[in-house]
């Protein structure tokens, strides 16, 4: 459904990401990780729109992605909850729901609007500022209920359990488990966290230094050399 | 409980809003018969009225300042003057026909969209000065600096004399109401959500597919609109035209100082600024400083900000609060 064909994208004289190919199913679940600056959250801004990228093609859908701008792409049902949280600051909780439904979805149904405020958590505080009102956790849940908010057929999640203390996170996973056996949708998630990775999804890729490494079940990822190294920073021939 | 009460004071505001309106309709010009020039007066703090309900509805839903909607008041005001008198236009549909053109004339402005804060408003400044070079130099369609003389008033329909100054005076007011009524629909519609929520969280906005740019553009598009008709109104009702005159930086400076000053985040703020400001300009300032009276303007200006820098209108709410309590009695 989602088809990343040898992306690359460059800052200035830095390669960022670097002939980068991946495909996500239909209903499929995908792990992203990779260390710190390996290119993951870009991979995510080139999907969406807010990044360009330099060569390479995407397709979603059957529809070529490319020249699409960005609130083109939430229409066609890619959602995204960014790494730090982007509430729409001026609006209470259930007003960005609201706005993200309306515009991205294209219809307003008041009914899932409580249904999604209720799944992550948030109906206490859905009369509040979303500016002020939320803690991390909170601004976390609101990030993934605006991606649900506008009808998605892909969520991409970028690290939406870090900083969440154990608990917080098992909650989440469980919240994503939910969201993913109760709406189908494919989600492509960015996480540190291997256990959690392991977990939650069937298939991972590993970025690292811009260019992807690795693609498979997380038992044969997590084991590969080159990705142990890219994690403890040894060469894979050392 | 909460519903009833609600629907309460909804009903409340709809019958203060009729009397209002009747009271503008009727006592207003009731009670300024036979004064001709007061009433000239009121008509002309309108007209700076509507440029500022217009100029605050782009800065308040689309979250851009414009130093140049003299371009629009002209463009509105020439293009319906044009029409009437080149092509025999009636002159109602030729003020909406001003409005249109005015609109046409902002797409020229869309590439400014992506600038921010001052560079926009810089931009447009430009644009308003290539207006009036156009109106200056196109001789055969404006007459030059000349300008245009003679511009028909506005007919008798259904046996009542819109030239007259209560017949200018109500097309005027309907103008601005309709404008104000619309600045609030707007706001309170789902589109006003989504702009109030782009102002400073653009890409956020973006990401759950508003398309902010489209939705600046077409505010920039519906003020300009609604200046150019207000400029359309100024030809029918001066009767006359000049570059110079259409297309003054004064239809730029006056509507501002009128919107900041009544309170630019209200909908009616810049209204009721604009009668304040004006009436006051032109009947007290004036006598008492016959040059440069205009600086008094920026003194109250500055005066009423340091006081309250949301301006008139949210001054006088704040302090009916504080004295009265709350506006809608919780009884
Ligand atoms: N807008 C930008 N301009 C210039 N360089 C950028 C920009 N965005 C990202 N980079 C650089 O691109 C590289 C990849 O950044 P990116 O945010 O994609 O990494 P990441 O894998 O998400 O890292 P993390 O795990 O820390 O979130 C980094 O070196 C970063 O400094
Ligand atoms: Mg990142």
């Amino acid at each position: 459904m989602l088809e990343i064909a040898n992306i690359g994208v460059r800052f200035g004289g830095l390669r960022v990401l670097d002939d980068v190919s991946l495909q996500v199913g239909e209903g499929e679940i995908v792990g992203l990780v990779g260390p710190n600056g390996a290119g993951k959250t870009t991979l995510f801004n080139v999907i969406s729109g807010t990044v360009p990228h330099q060569a390479g093609t995407l397709n979603f859908g059957g529809s070529r992605l490319d020249a699409m701008p960005a609130y083109g792409r939430a229409r066609c049902g890619i959602g995204r909850a960014f790494q730090i949280p982007q509430p729409m600051h001026a609006l209470t909780v259930a007003e960005n729901v609201h706005v993200a439904q309306r515009f991205g979805a294209g219809r307003v149904d008041r009914r899932a609007q409580a249904e999604i405020l209720d799944l992550v958590g948030l109906t206490d505080k859905a009369q509040r500022d979303a500016a002020t009102a939320l803690s991390l956790t909170e601004l976390k849940a609101l990030e993934v209920a605006k991606a649900l908010a506008i009808s998605p057929r892909i969520l991409l999640l970028d690290e939406v359990l870090a900083g969440l203390e154990a608990h917080g996170k098992r909650m989440f996973t469980q919240l994503l488990a939910e969201v993913h056996a109760r709406y189908r949708i494919a989600i492509l998630i960015i996480e540190h966290d291997i256990e959690t990775i392991s977990a939650l999804c069937p298939r991972v890729a590993v970025l690292n230094f811009g260019k992807l490494i690795a693609d498979g079940a997380p038992a044969a990822v997590f084991r590969d050399p080159a990705v142990v190294a890219s994690y403890t920073g040894v060469p894979a021939d050392a | 409980m909460q519903e009833v009460m609600r629907r309460a004071s909804r009903h409340r505001s709809v019958a203060l809003a009729v009397v209002i309106a009747a009271a503008l309709y009727v006592l207003v010009p009731f009670a300024l018969r036979g004064n001709l020039y007061l009433m000239s007066l009121v008509v002309a703090s309108l007209t700076i009225g509507g440029i500022a309900v217009a100029w605050a509805l782009l800065g308040n839903l689309g979250g851009l300042i414009s130093f140049g909607h003299a371009a629009f008041f002209g463009i509105g005001s020439y293009a319906s003057a044009i029409l009437v008198m080149k092509s025999g236009w009636p002159i109602f549909p030729a003020m909406l026909a001003g409005g249109i053109c005015a609109s046409l004339a902002a797409v020229l402005v869309l590439p400014a969209l992506r600038l921010k804060g001052p560079y926009f408003a810089l931009a447009v400044l430009a644009y308003a000065h290539i207006f009036r070079i156009v109106a200056t130099e196109w001789k055969a369609l404006t007459g030059g600096a000349g300008g245009i003389g003679s511009i028909p008033r506005f007919p008798v329909l259904l046996g009542f004399d819109f030239a007259s100054k209560t017949g200018a005076y109500w097309i005027i007011l309907s103008l601005v109401l309709a404008f104000a009524l619309i600045h609030f629909y707007v706001r309170n519609s789902d589109y006003g959500l989504a702009l109030r929520a782009m102002h400073d969280s653009e890409e956020a906005t973006r990401a759950v597919g508003v398309n902010s740019l489209l939705l600046k553009a077409m505010m920039l598009f519906l003020s300009a609109f609604m200046t150019g008709m207000v400029g359309a109104f100024n030809a029918h009702y001066i009767n006359f035209l000049e570059p110079d005159y259409a297309f003054s930086g004064l239809w730029t400076m006056l509507p501002i100082v009128a919107a900041i000053f009544g309170g630019y985040r209200t909908i009616t703020g810049p209204l009721v600024g604009a009668v304040v400001v004006y009436l006051l300009d032109q009947l007290v300032f004036k006598a008492v400083m016959p040059i440069g009276h205009q600086i008094m303007l920026g003194a109250m200006l500055g005066a009423m900000i340091l006081w309250n820098a949301g301006g008139l209108l949210p001054a006088i709410a704040g302090w009916w609060r504080r004295h009265r309590g709350p506006l809608a009695p919780h009884a």
